[in-house]
C-alpha cells in the first residue's frame, strides 16, 4: 500500500513539482495519471522509489517511510518496487533474457556479476518471466533487433522477475504506436489481475487510461485535481485537469494513420 | 508532448556545494558584454605589468610577462570584437539586412605574418634544398635497393619492437579503463576530481613518446623495458582521453533503470554501461596498438629498445642499403598489424 | 505441450557462443604474457629513481631563468621555433598532398596509377618521421630547415589519405546546375567543388597542424631544430630545472594549441 501524505517537491530553483499530495493506493490497484507535460507525473511516481526525493511531507510504502531508507536498506526495499520507462532503458546490444536476468544482479555476489555467470535455475526463471509476456521465442534475439512493443514487453518481463508488489510506469506507451499501446496496456491490465500486483501508471493518452485502468488520478501543476473511478471522468474533469487544452487521445493518432 | 526525459542524478554529495557556487559567479561576469570583458583583462595585465617592476625577482618576470601577455591578449580581444560586430547593409529599396564581416579576411591577416616569421625563424632557404636535393635521390636509391642478407639481424629488434608495444599497449589501455571511467561526467558527479583527472590525462597525453622514452631509459637502464614503460604510459594518456569522451555518449537509461530496481552503483554500472562501453574500449585499444607500432620502432633511438637502434647505427654509419631492410621489415609489419587491426575493428561495431 | 516443458525445451535450445569470446580472449593473453616474459626487467638503474625524482622535482620548480630568457635559448623561442616549424611544415604539406590526392583517387585517375600512387605515399607514411629527419639531414643541414621539410614529407601521407575521403564525397549535382547556368569549366570547380572541399580540407590541415607540433618537439632530438634538442641535452646533463622550465612551456603550447585546433575543427564542421 502507497501513502502520501502532504507529500511535496520543490526542485532547486523554486519550482514546485508536487504540491500538499495526499492519496493511498491500496494492493492490487491499478491506476493512471493524468495531466499535462510537467504536471508533475513523474515526480510523483519517482518520489515511490526514490528515484526522486520528496522535499516535504511523506511517502510511506506499506507503512515504512520512504525518505527514512538509506544505502542497502534503499536498495532492497526498490527490488519490490518495479519501474518501466518510456524509452525502454534496456541494454540494447545484449539479448533479452540477459536484460531479464540483470533483475537479479542485487541479489548476486560481486564475481558473479563481474563475470555475469547466472545460475541455471535463474535461467529457467527469467525464461518463465518472459513467457508470461509472451515473447518466449525472442529470449536469445538481440533487443535492437525487437520491435517497440517487444522492447516494452522484455522491460516488463525484467520487471515481473523482480516479483514485485508495485509496478511504477513512466509513459510506458509513449514512444509505441496504437495498436502496441493497447497491447501493452492489456498485459498491464493483466499482470494486475493475475498476480494483484498495485499498478501505478503515468499515461498521456487519455483514452487509454479510461480503458484500461481502474482509477483515474488527475495533476495539473503539482495538485492533485481529480481522483476517482475511471467511469467518473466526465469532459468537465478533464478540461479542469488540461486547463481547457485539448485533451491527448490514442485514437487521433489511430486516426491519423 | 510528453514530459521531457529528466537526467537522472543519483544522490551524492560530493563537492556539490563548491560546484554551486561557481557558476553564480561566472554568471554574473558573463553579463558584462564581450568587449568590455576584454577592456577589463587588459586593464588587468597593464596593472600587472606596472606592478612587476615593484615585486622581488620570482614573481617579477611572472607578472611581467603575465602582464604583457594578458594586455595584448585583451587588446585583441577587444579590437576583434569590434571588427565581428555586422555590420548594416542597405538595399536601395529601403530594406536593410546585418551582414556579417568576412572572418577569411582575420584568417589571411593573422596567417601572413605568422607565416613570414615563420619563414625567418626556421631560416628557410629553398636554394638549399634545390641544390643539394640530388643527395636525396642518392639515398633514396640506396634505400629501395635493400641488402636482404642484413634481415637475420634485423629479425629480433623486430620481434622486440612487436612484443614492446603489444605489452605496453594492453597494460595502458588496462590501466586507461577505470581511469576514464571516473573521468566521465555521467559517471562521476565529483567535479573537482573529474577536472582533476582530465588534467593529468591530457597532459600525460601532450608528452612526446621519444622524451617519455629517454626519461625512462634514464630510470630503468637501456632496453625493452623502459620502451615498454614508455608505451605504458603514452597509451594511457591516449586512451584514457578517447575512451572518457566515448563514455560521455553512451545511454545512462538502463543505468537508471538498474538503479530503480535495487542495484547499488558499481553493480548498475557494471550490468548497463559496460556493455555499451566494451566494444568502443577494444576499438580504442587496437588502435592505440596500431599507432604504437610506429611509435615504438623508434623509441630505440634514445635507447629504449626496439628497431630504433639498428636505424640510429645504420644511418651513422651511412649504411642505407641495410636501412632499406630495417624500412621494408618495418613497412610489412605495420601493414599486416593495420589490416588485421582494421579488420578487427570492423567486427566490433 | 505443458508450460514448464516448452520453457525447458527453449532453455535447451539456447544459443552456446560463450566460448569465441573467451578463445579470442585467452589467445591476445597468451601473446601478451609470452611478450612480457621475454622483456628484461634490470630492476631500476643505478641513479635511476634520482631520475625520476629530478623530472618531478623540475616540473614544479622550473628554471625561471630559462623560462623567461628572451634570447635564443629561452623557452620562448624555442617553443616559437618549434610552432614554427609545425605552422610551416603543415602548410607545404597541405599543399604538397592536394596533387598526390588527385592522384591517388580512382574516380579520378585509372586504377592502377591510383594504386601506385597510393603504395608510394603508403611507403612515405609507414618511414618514421624521425628516420626522414636522420635522412633529409644529409640534405639540409641540422637546424630547422630540416624539421620543416621533414615535417612536409611526413604530412602528405595523412593529409593527402583525408583530402581523397573528402574528394570522395563530394556532391557533383551542383555541377549540373552550374552547367546549365553556363559556368566554364574553372567557374564550375570555383564554385561548385571548392566550397565543398575547403571547409573539409582546412579542418584536415588544421588537425595535422596539432599532431606536427607534438612532433616538431621531438624532431629536434635528432637536431631538426626545435625544443626537442635542448630538452634531451637538458635530460641527460641532469639539470632539473631547465628540463622542467621546457616541459611546463611544450605541455602549456601544445594544450593551448590542442584547444584551439578543436574549437576550430568544431566551427568548421558545424558552421559558426
Amino acid at each position: 500500500m502507497i501513502e502520501f501524505i502532504h507529500t511535496g517537491k520543490t526542485y532547486p530553483g523554486g519550482v514546485r513539482g508536487l504540491d500538499d499530495v495526499n492519496l493511498t493506493i491500496r494492493q492490487g490497484e491499478f491506476v493512471a495519471i493524468i495531466g499535462l507535460s510537467g504536471a508533475g507525473k513523474s515526480t510523483l511516481i519517482r518520489t515511490v522509489n526514490r528515484m526522486i526525493d520528496a522535499t516535504e511531507g511523506q511517502v510511506l510504502v506499506d507503512g515504512v517511510d520512504v525518505m527514512s531508507l538509506k544505502g542497502r536498506a534503499l536498495r532492497r526495499f526498490r527490488r519490490k518496487v518495479g519501474m518501466i520507462f518510456q524509452s525502454f532503458n534496456l541494454v540494447s546490444r545484449t539479448t533479452a533474457i540477459k536484460n531479464v536476468l540483470a533483475s537479479r544482479v542485487p541479489d548476486m555476489h560481486f564475481i558473479a556479476v563481474l563475470l555475469g555467470l547466472f545460475s541455471k535455475a535463474q535461467k529457467i526463471q527469467a525464461l518463465e518471466a518472459l513467457d508470461k509476456v509472451g515473447i518466449l521465442d525472442k529470449a536469445y534475439t538481440r533487443c535492437d533487433q525487437l520491435s517497440g512493443g517487444q522492447q516494452q514487453r522484455v522491460a516488463l518481463a525484467r520487471t515481473l522477475n523482480q516479483n514485485p508488489s508495485i509496478i511504477l510506469a513512466d509513459e510506458p506507451v509513449a514512444a509505441l504506436d496504437p495498436v502496441t499501446a493497447r497491447q501493452v496496456m492489456s498485459d498491464f491490465k493483466q499482470i494486475n489481475q493475475e498476480f494483484n500486483i498495485a499498478i501505478l501508471l503515468n499515461i498521456h493518452h487519455v483514452d487509454l487510461a479510461l480503458d484500461y485502468a481502474d482509477r483515474v488520478i488527475g495533476i495539473r501543476a503539482g495538485h492533485i485535481v481529480f481522483d476517482g473511478p475511471s467511469s467518473q471522468v466526465t469532459q468537465e474533469i478533464l478540461d479542469d485537469i488540461y486547463g481547457g487544452a485539448s485533451v491527448p487521445k490514442v485514437a487521433d493518432e489511430e486516426a491519423k494513420a | 508532448m510528453t514530459e521531457p526525459r529528466r537526467q537522472y542524478r543519483p544522490n551524492i554529495k560530493v563537492g556539490a556545494e563548491l560546484a554551486d557556487a561557481a557558476p553564480v559567479i561566472l554568471k554574473r561576469v558573463r553579463l558584462i558584454p564581450v568587449p568590455l570583458q576584454a577592456l577589463g583583462i587588459a586593464a588587468l595585465g597593464a596593472a600587472f605589468f606596472d606592478v612587476s617592476y615593484l615585486v622581488a625577482f620570482p614573481l617579477r618576470p611572472v607578472l611581467f610577462y603575465l602582464g604583457i601577455g594578458l594586455a595584448i591578449m585583451g587588446l585583441m580581444t577587444f579590437l576583434l570584437h569590434l571588427y565581428l560586430k555586422p555590420v548594416k547593409q542597405m538595399l536601395p529599396n529601403g530594406h536593410s539586412v546585418m551582414r556579417p564581416r568576412s572572418r577569411l579576411l582575420l584568417v589571411f591577416l593573422f596567417l601572413i605574418p605568422a607565416v613570414w616569421l615563420s619563414l625567418i625563424v626556421t631560416k628557410f632557404d629553398m636554394g638549399i634544398i634545390a641544390r643539394r636535393g640530388y643527395q636525396m635521390m642518392n639515398i633514396l636509391e640506396k634505400i629501395f635497393q635493400p641488402d636482404f642478407s642484413y634481415f637475420e639481424k634485423v629479425w629480433p629488434p623486430l620481434l622486440d619492437t612487436i612484443k614492446m608495444s603489444l605489452v605496453g599497449s594492453a597494460l595502458g589501455s588496462f590501466l586507461s579503463l577505470p581511469v576514464a571511467v571516473v573521468a566521465s561526467s555521467n559517471i562521476n558527479h565529483s567535479k573537482t576530481t573529474l577536472w582533476g583527472l582530465r588534467i593529468i590525462i591530457n597532459v600525460v597525453r601532450t608528452l612526446p613518446t621519444l622524451i617519455i622514452a629517454s626519461v625512462c631509459a634514464l630510470i630503468f637502464g637501456l632496453g625493452t623495458f623502459a620502451g615498454t614503460v614508455a608505451i605504458t604510459v603514452f597509451t594511457f594518456g591516449v586512451v584514457s582521453k578517447m575512451l572518457y569522451e566515448s563514455i560521455e555518449t553512451i545511454d545512462m537509461g538502463p543505468f537508471e533503470a538498474m538503479e530503480s530496481l535495487g542495484a547499488s552503483r558499481f553493480q548498475a554500472f557494471w550490468s548497463a554501461c559496460m556493455p555499451q562501453i566494451l566494444p568502443t574500449y577494444l576499438s580504442h585499444s587496437l588502435y592505440s596498438f596500431e599507432m604504437n607500432i610506429r611509435a615504438a620502432s623508434i623509441l630505440g633511438y634514445v635507447g629504449a629498445g626496439g628497431l630504433g637502434i639498428l636505424i640510429a647505427e645504420r644511418v651513422g654509419w651511412r649504411d642505407y642499403e641495410s636501412l632499406g631492410t630495417v624500412l621494408l621489415a618495418l613497412f610489412v609489419t605495420v601493414l599486416v598489424i593495420e589490416n588485421l587491426s582494421a579488420y578487427l575493428r570492423r567486427k566490433l561495431s | 505441450m505443458q508450460k514448464s516443458e516448452r520453457i525447458l525445451n527453449r532453455y535447451l535450445e539456447r544459443p552456446r557462443t560463450w566460448w569465441k569470446p573467451a578463445l579470442s580472449f585467452l589467445v591476445v593473453a597468451a601473446a601478451i604474457l609470452w611478450s612480457a616474459a621475454s622483456i628484461e626487467y634490470k630492476g631500476v638503474a643505478v641513479r635511476g629513481s634520482d631520475v625520476a625524482y629530478g623530472v618531478i622535482y623540475g616540473i614544479f620548480h622550473p628554471d625561471a631563468n630559462v623560462l623567461f630568457d628572451t634570447g635564443n635559448f629561452g623557452v620562448g623561442y624555442l617553443l616559437f621555433e618549434t610552432a614554427a616549424i609545425a605552422l610551416l611544415g603543415t602548410l607545404f604539406g597541405g599543399m604538397l598532398a592536394v596533387p598526390f590526392a588527385f592522384l591517388s583517387s580512382d574516380h579520378i585517375v585509372p586504377k592502377p596509377l591510383a594504386f601506385l600512387v597510393r603504395a608510394f605515399v603508403l611507403m612515405v607514411r609507414t618511414i618514421p618521421s624521425l628516420v626522414w629527419a636522420l635522412i633529409w639531414i644529409r640534405v639540409t643541414g641540422p637546424g630547422p630547415l630540416c624539421g620543416v621539410v621533414t615535417q612536409s614529407v611526413c604530412s602528405i601521407g595523412m593529409i593527402s589519405r583525408m583530402y581523397v575521403t573528402a574528394i570522395e564525397d563530394v556532391d557533383t549535382r551542383i555541377l549540373e546546375s552550374l552547367d546549365a547556368m553556363g559556368c566554364t569549366r574553372f567557374q564550375k570547380v570555383r564554385y561548385g567543388i571548392l566550397p565543398q572541399l575547403m571547409a573539409n580540407m582546412v579542418s584536415t590541415v588544421i588537425y595535422r597542424f596539432d599532431i606536427n607540433i607534438k612532433d616538431a618537439a621531438t624532431l629536434g632530438i635528432v637536431g631538426a631544430g626545435g625544443i626537442g634538442a635542448s630538452l634531451i641535452q637538458a635530460i641527460s646533463t641532469r639539470r632539473w630545472g631547465i628540463v622542467g622550465a621546457f616541459l611546463a612551456g611544450m605541455i602549456i603550447l601544445m594544450l593551448a594549441i590542442e584547444y584551439a585546433s578543436t574549437k576550430a575543427r568544431r566551427r568548421l564542421a558545424h558552421g559558426s
